[in-house]
């Protein structure tokens, strides 16, 4: 790129005094409760994926930026949420190679392939994981029982409702996160935490994780009140799964979310919707990362539909 | 017969103008079949065998056929070879054209061969259309091989069944599926143009 | 005028060529192509049965079934089974004993699984537990532990899928079967 062409960013050109750093810190501080409940549940294998990931992901952004003659920009921090949100979405027995493998996809395919930060369509976290999920199936669905440091591994609570048909929920261990899933996702409680933090620093907006939540939460609803033996309710679904570090962390992504209140709007209950989907409908048990990705492929067409009116016209 | 730009068009298959990195044609054979090295290079050949000998017969007639028919023309005649190839494959190498499938009767609309009939091979000479063939069919085939080899060592550890990572190694299954081949083409049509362009910046100076 | 003529008469004559061209193409290589087809039906068949020398072609109903012999004694019924996977059509040979209960062994034909997940149903790993595997009252399979009674397999990890599509074409194909031939009795 040359330095002396001129680019205008579409409107509204507002001036604000929030910064990518402060936003990104703003993140990490909101993680730090679900950094601590990884660590909890599933011990050294929590611990050693973050650090692993969290360094890998700096590391890849700044030799990629030197590569590309571009300016290393690691100081604003947004590689560090990468590495902390590809790490929380992992499963913890995951081999070290294959986290290093994925952060290299998330970097360098999902991110600095399109432009850096601020360009790249697709959550890079999420990206990588959808990439990882395609090439290791057998890594990527092979969980382990928190709270135990053997390999006992055990089917993820939508994975028990959906394949075994197994509607005895304990909803105490759903909410505190004593369940087996990806680092991150178990516990509710820390994860809405983080969420509260976020909404009252204003970092995210609380248009998306609402209708992303809402949307799940009806669609679960109406479903379980038609056949209550087959799908379970509507507290469940919020609980279990991706569902919260998506609504909360992934989907408000500022970069790959549509600007505008309607779209917004729209995105949230699209996310919602296709989780649903894929959730009850598919052969899959999990649905939150192929929601997300695919709403984030429409949020260039989200923008530009919900454009504002100029006043008047 | 004459031909006195043979070697340049010849190479400009080979690299400048090649059917895959460069002109981005023929894309759906060069994604859906080179799971592995063997199977693209059958492709490969089986394209290069279509592109030859239509080019030959085409050039050779080109001075008959009114403009009005000619589409159809070019299409029956490469049809023809396309059927001639399928028949072939399927009654001697019966394991690799239940592989290819569908795509082998699919050369027929590959944009590679219709495209140098129109482009190159109605304006031409027999000779100078034989060489064009025979550097685009070998770029498209070399591009196929080399997209099937990296797909089938990070997918299956072999490259033309040859086994050489080790037992170690963990199979990315991705690039078996049809987003390993997108993504692998992606990176390497990257590599390919900006290789070019550093080679023909550098020419210039 | 003149146009006209000389654009029929071009498109006529190369249909023309084109036709003797196939026509000659076709007569070469039809024998060879049924060839292999029988081929590969019979390399299956001589897979599922090592001892078989012979086998007849015989079809019951509409099904097509091959009676595989050693020396003019019945070994056992192969037969080819089709039906949905999970991304296309798997056709493959299974082989039963003449009791109709007990399984020889599958041989997969064709199949367009996802490589290195469901494509594990052509490895030899999976297919041999087909062997002497019970068919009634149904085959079932089951995740992730060994199989415990005579008629479970094991699915392949991470694609179950696929798996259960293999069983299930079975079932029908060998429920279907049973029904023909008890007729003939």
């Amino acid at each position: 790129m040359k330095e002396e062409n001129l680019y205008i960013s579409p409107g509204p050109h507002i001036f604000s005094k929030e910064s990518t750093p402060g936003l990104m810190k703003d993140v990490i501080i909101a993680l730090v409760p679900a950094i601590f409940a990884s660590i909890y549940f599933f011990k050294v294998k929590a611990f050693i994926l973050l650090l692993v990931s969290i360094v890998s992901c700096v590391v890849f952004e700044a030799a990629i930026q030197f590569l590309m003659k571009r300016k290393i920009a690691i100081s604003d921090c947004s590689a560090i949420v990468t590495g902390i949100l590809f790490a929380m979405v992992m499963p913890p027995s995951l081999p070290i190679w294959v986290c290093i493998l994925g952060c290299f996809v998330a970097i360098g395919l999902a991110k600095q392939l399109f432009g850096g930060l601020g360009f790249n369509i697709f959550n890079p976290a999420l990206l990588a994981r959808a990439f990882l999920a395609a090439a290791f199936p057998t890594f990527m669905t092979r969980w382990n029982h928190p709270l135990s440091l053997d390999a006992v591994t055990g089917a993820t609570p939508l994975g028990l409702v959906k394949f075994s048909h197994n509607l005895d929920i304990n909803y105490r261990d759903l909410f505190i996160g004593n369940v087996s899933g990806s680092l991150g996702e178990t516990s509710a409680l820390a994860l809405v935490i983080g969420g509260l933090y976020l909404l009252i620093k204003k970092a995210i907006d609380w248009r998306i994780p609402l209708g992303y939540i809402g949307t799940v939460f009806i669609i679960s609803f109406l479903t379980n009140l038609i056949s209550p033996d087959i799908y379970a309710g509507g507290l469940f679904h919020i609980l279990a799964g991706g569902l919260l570090i998506g609504a909360i962390f992934m989907a408000t992504d500022p970069v790959t979310s549509p600007v505008t209140k309607t779209g917004r709007w729209v995105f949230g209950i699209g996310c919602g919707a296709v989780t649903m989907v894929i959730r009850l409908w598919s052969g899959l048990p999990e649905g939150v990362m192929y929601a997300i990705l695919l709403m984030n492929a429409l949020m260039p067409l989200l923008n530009r539909m919900t454009r504002p009116r100029r006043y008047g016209t | 017969m004459h031909c006195k730009n043979c070697g340049k068009e010849f190479c400009k298959g080979l690299w400048r103008e090649n059917p895959i990195f460069f002109q981005v044609l023929g894309m759906c054979p060069t994604l859906a079949v080179t799971t592995k090295a063997l199977f693209g290079f059958s492709m490969g050949m089986a394209t290069t065998f279509v592109l030859i000998s239509s080019s030959l017969v085409i050039s050779c007639i080109r001075k008959l056929v009114p403009p009005q028919v000619r589409i159809a023309t070019f299409t029956v005649i490469i049809a023809t070879f396309v059927t001639c190839a399928d028949y072939f494959l399927k009654a001697n190498f019966y394991t690799i054209s239940k592989e290819l499938g569908p795509y082998v009767p699919l050369i027929v609309v590959n944009c590679i061969i219709l495209g140098r009939q129109e482009a190159f091979v109605s304006k031409h000479s027999v000779a100078e259309s034989f060489v064009d063939a025979v550097g685009m069919g070998i770029g498209f085939s070399a591009v196929l091989v080399l997209l099937g080899s990296i797909r089938e060592l990070l997918g299956f550890g072999t490259i033309f069944y040859y086994k050489i990572l080790g037992e170690g190694f963990e199979n990315w299954v991705i690039m078996a599926l049809p987003a390993g081949a997108f993504i692998t083409l992606g990176f390497l049509v990257g590599l390919f143009n900006w290789l070019n362009s550093k080679l023909t910046s550098a020419h210039k100076i | 005028m003149r146009k006209t003529i000389q654009m029929i008469s071009v498109l006529t004559i190369i249909g023309l060529v084109s036709g003797t061209v196939l026509v000659f193409t076709y007569k070469y290589a039809n024998p060879l192509i049924l060839d292999n087809q029988k081929n590969e039906i019979k390399e299956a068949i001589f897979k599922i049965f090592p001892k078989a020398d012979t086998y007849e072609k015989d079809i019951i109903e509409d099904s097509v079934i091959f009676r595989a012999k050693e020396g003019g004694k019945l070994l056992g019924y192969a037969f080819l089974a089709e039906g949905n996977g999970y991304q296309g059509a798997i056709k493959m040979m299974a082989g039963i004993e003449p009791n109709l209960e007990t399984l020889v062994g599958i041989e997969i034909l064709e199949s367009q699984e996802t490589p290195g997940l469901g494509q594990e149903i052509t490895e030899e790993e999976f297919k041999a537990q087909f062997k002497g595997l019970m068919t009634s009252p149904k085959i079932t399979y089951v995740k992730n532990k060994p199989p415990e009674r005579p008629n479970e397999i094991r699915a392949v990890t991470g694609a179950t899928v696929s798996s259960s599509a293999v069983v299930s074409i079975l079932n029908e194909k060998i429920k279907k079967l049973k029904n023909a031939l008890q007729k003939l009795r």
